[in-house]
């Protein structure tokens, strides 16, 4: 089933082109990582699928829904009400978390189920805590974000975004933030919802991250995909562009 | 003043007080809500309420609060043939002003949230009211609350303008205490009211803040 | 006299701004006072309660003094009740247009101003400016003020009176104004002038308070008159107030309340 799907999209601000004419879909539990060098329209990609910025060309649709769609050379945004529920299927982790910081952590993950989709406190409340389980959280329910450390943090944002149970997960560099040594934390909550074929879009900088985790590597520069394929195929791409890039890395 | 004066003094200075006292609730009850819709208002995207708004401001921060007391009061509501009894004349002026103060210390404390607070809140799908409402301003409460303090206890010895309209409150019985008695000690123990007043207004403050300490 | 002026500024700006509004409908007014007072039951004066011995609150607040007392007589006589409404002194011109009050009866001073601007009743009572010095003052006329410090209520008729007198602000050491007459009073008392002046009433309401500590120069600065103010268009209701004045002058009542507040007869009505 087709859960993501971005035709031709391109977005400006003001005279420079961010993205310029990208496409790609994703299929149920799949797991793609944009990799990139900065700049180079990774982040603004997910930010106009997620609705946070607005395209100025192109096509959007997930699961089958269109949401963004170009009549005539026009933009064309689906209904107020219906943008909301598509939105309903996607979720975001950021790169700063953004968790709410006058909420403990149960209140974190539970204050959008309960007022947003109207699911029973006592039941969000249950999902909340069995999240926290799976994040290896369960003692930092009663905690305040300001108490957590960045690790702990960005897994609750994992879990606050999966208590919506979205169809589809995007993480916007969600380790930069991060010692080296975290990374692992997180690393290791991707894999297992990769294994409950959860369909994610990461964007990262960690070479390693997306060769561990992603069936799919996109390689973006100056706005416009250079390559993709599998990780192994990328990563030994013929590709001059990939190469220079993938060589940076590896120097560092 | 022998001490026999002073004594009886006393109580009529506690009624006194709970004038000032009503004018202060007063005009926080209505200049809050006030300069929240204010603050909208300026923080509007169409730019004519923009600056409809910024006028107000400037009005009511440019000008003396004692000259709007009697531009209103003397002015604005003869003029229209009303006939506000003064006290709500005070009111009145005190919450037009009040608010204007208000309206800017939320919009900093509004301006102050992190981009990210609004992008995540939108993401999980919170309608812009439950975000403003759940997510924004608990978080903005905590960060005006010194401003608020302040601005408080200022208003707290503001009220003392009232009586240039007439309105008998504290300051106004001190004086008139000061001609009766030929010294100035009135003036002194309406001081020590006032101080009293802004002593609990303090304390309240710093309990709310210890209140909301529990986050960062 | 006229009376704090502390809150000049602030009231000058205010007029400005009300000057454009109010323009055109100040004295246009019918003469409604007297119907008014009559139809409501109710003659509201306007006075500084903090003016003793004329008007001012006594120690359980309530608003006592020789003009209340004179006003609530005129008033019980016309049939109607009298209200009381302590105004701040510096807005009276404005509650009277305004219509807040229907008098402003409280040591009101005739000035030609306020002859043009209002409806004046006849004179009911003398007042002298007069000058207040230490008990133990070696001054024995105003020519022996010459090269000493004088202080003044601001804004005052007193300030006037000095203006009008030739020469006497230049023989001075200097002439101190302050907000108002206590202060004034304080300022004599620590020693820091050598003489105060101010309306006579409230000079002597003032040495009581204070038994034998000042005395008062004999020669006087200035003769000045009280009466009673009322909006230009209200000649009725003056008319009627003066009416019970002459009646109380003549069967003695005034004079009577002038003993009870100065301890002798100081009304001029009917002379």
């Amino acid at each position: 089933m087709n859960v993501l799907s971005v035709e031709n999209l391109r977005k400006s601000f003001g005279d420079l082109e961010v993205i310029q004419d990208i496409s790609f879909s994703l299929e149920h539990g799949e797991v793609l990582a944009i990799i990139g060098p900065s700049g180079s329209g990774k982040s603004t990609l997910l930010r106009c699928i997620n609705l946070l910025e607005e395209v100025d060309g192109g096509k959007i649709s997930i699961c089958g829904e269109e949401m963004v769609s170009e009549v005539d050379g026009k933009v064309q945004y689906a209904p107020k009400e219906q943008l909301r529920a598509i939105r309903l299927k996607t979720g975001l982790v950021f790169q700063n978390y953004h968790l709410f910081p006058h909420f403990s952590v149960l209140r974190n993950i539970t204050e959008a189920p309960v007022h947003v989709s109207n699911v029973p406190p006592a039941q969000a409340e249950k999902t909340a805590h069995e999240l926290l389980d799976k994040m290896g959280l369960a003692e930092k329910a009663d905690a305040y974000p300001c108490q957590l450390s960045g690790g702990q943090a960005q897994r609750v944002s994992i879990a606050r975004a999966m208590a919506m149970h979205p169809e589809i997960l995007f993480f916007d560099e969600p380790t930069s933030a991060l010692d080296p040594e975290l990374t692992g934390e997180i690393l290791k909550v991707i894999k297992e919802l990769a294994a409950e074929k959860m369909t994610m879009v990461i964007v990262t900088h960690e070479m390693a991250f997306a060769r561990e985790v992603a069936d799919r590597v996109i390689f973006m520069e100056h706005g416009v995909i250079v390559d993709q394929g599998p990780p192994e195929a990328l990563f030994h791409s013929e590709n001059p562009r990939t190469r220079a890039f993938l060589g940076n890395y590896y120097r560092i | 003043m022998n001490i026999n004066s002073l004594l009886k003094l006393v109580p009529h200075m506690v009624d006194a007080s709970l004038t000032t006292l009503n004018i202060f609730f007063l005009t926080l009850i209505f200049a809050v809500p006030l300069g929240f819709v204010i603050c909208f208002g300026r923080m509007s995207k169409y730019k004519p309420v923009r600056k409809i708004v910024e006028f107000y401001l400037l009005i009511m921060r440019g000008t003396p609060l004692i000259l709007q007391l009697i531009f209103f009061f003397y002015g604005v509501f003869p003029f229209f043939g009303l006939s506000l009894p003064r006290f709500w004349a005070a009111i009145f002026a005190f919450v037009l002003n009040y608010a204007a103060y208000f309206c800017e210390i939320f919009r900093s404390g509004l301006e102050s949230m992190p981009r990210g607070q609004r992008e995540a809140a939108a993401v999980l799908g919170f309608t812009k009211t439950q975000t403003f409402f759940r997510i924004l301003l608990p978080q903005v409460i905590k960060r005006i609350l010194p401003p608020m303090g302040s601005e408080c206890m200022t208003l707290v010895k503001d009220t003392a303008l009232a009586q240039v309209i007439g309105v008998a409150e504290l300051f106004q019985l001190a004086n008139s205490s000061v001609s009766r008695e030929a010294s100035i000690i009135p003036i002194f123990v309406a001081g020590v009211f006032y101080l009293l007043m802004n002593g609990i207004v303090s304390r309240c403050f710093s309990a709310l803040e210890k209140r909301l300490n529990y986050y960062q | 006299m006229m009376r704090t002026n502390k809150r000049r500024i602030a009231l000058l700006l205010g007029m400005m701004l009300l000057g454009l509004t109010l323009a055109g409908c100040a004295s246009t007014g019918e003469d409604v006072g007297l119907s008014k007072v009559m139809d409501k039951g109710v003659l509201v004066m306007g006075l500084d309660d903090a003016f003793p011995p004329m008007g001012f609150r006594d120690e359980d607040q309530n608003i006592v003094g020789f003009d209340v007392d004179v006003a609530t007589e005129v008033a019980s006589r016309m049939g109607v009740e009298l209200q009381l409404q302590p105004i701040d002194w510096s807005s009276k011109e404005q509650e009277l247009s305004a219509g807040n009050v229907d008098c402003l009866w409280n040591g009101f001073t005739k000035t030609p101003q306020r002859e043009e601007q209002m409806c004046l009743s006849t004179a009911y009572m003398k007042n002298t400016q007069v000058v207040v010095l230490p008990a133990d003052s070696t001054v024995q006329s105003i020519d022996d003020l010459a090269g000493k410090t004088v202080v003044v209520q601001s804004g005052s008729s007193a300030e006037l009176a000095i203006d009008e007198l030739e020469g006497f602000e230049e023989s001075l050491k200097e002439l101190v104004a302050v907000s108002d007459n206590v202060t004034a009073m304080m300022d004599l008392g620590t020693g820091s002038s050598d003489a105060v002046v101010m309306d006579e009433v409230v000079a002597r309401y003032y040495m009581s308070k204070n038994e034998g500590q000042y005395r008062l120069l004999e020669e006087s600065l200035a003769d000045e008159e009280y009466v009673i103010g009322f909006a230009k268009q209200n000649q009725s209701l003056k008319d009627a107030v003066e009416e019970q004045l002459y009646a109380m002058a003549e069967d003695g009542t005034l004079a009577e309340i002038s003993e009870k507040w100065f301890g002798e007869d100081l009304t001029t009505l009917g002379k």
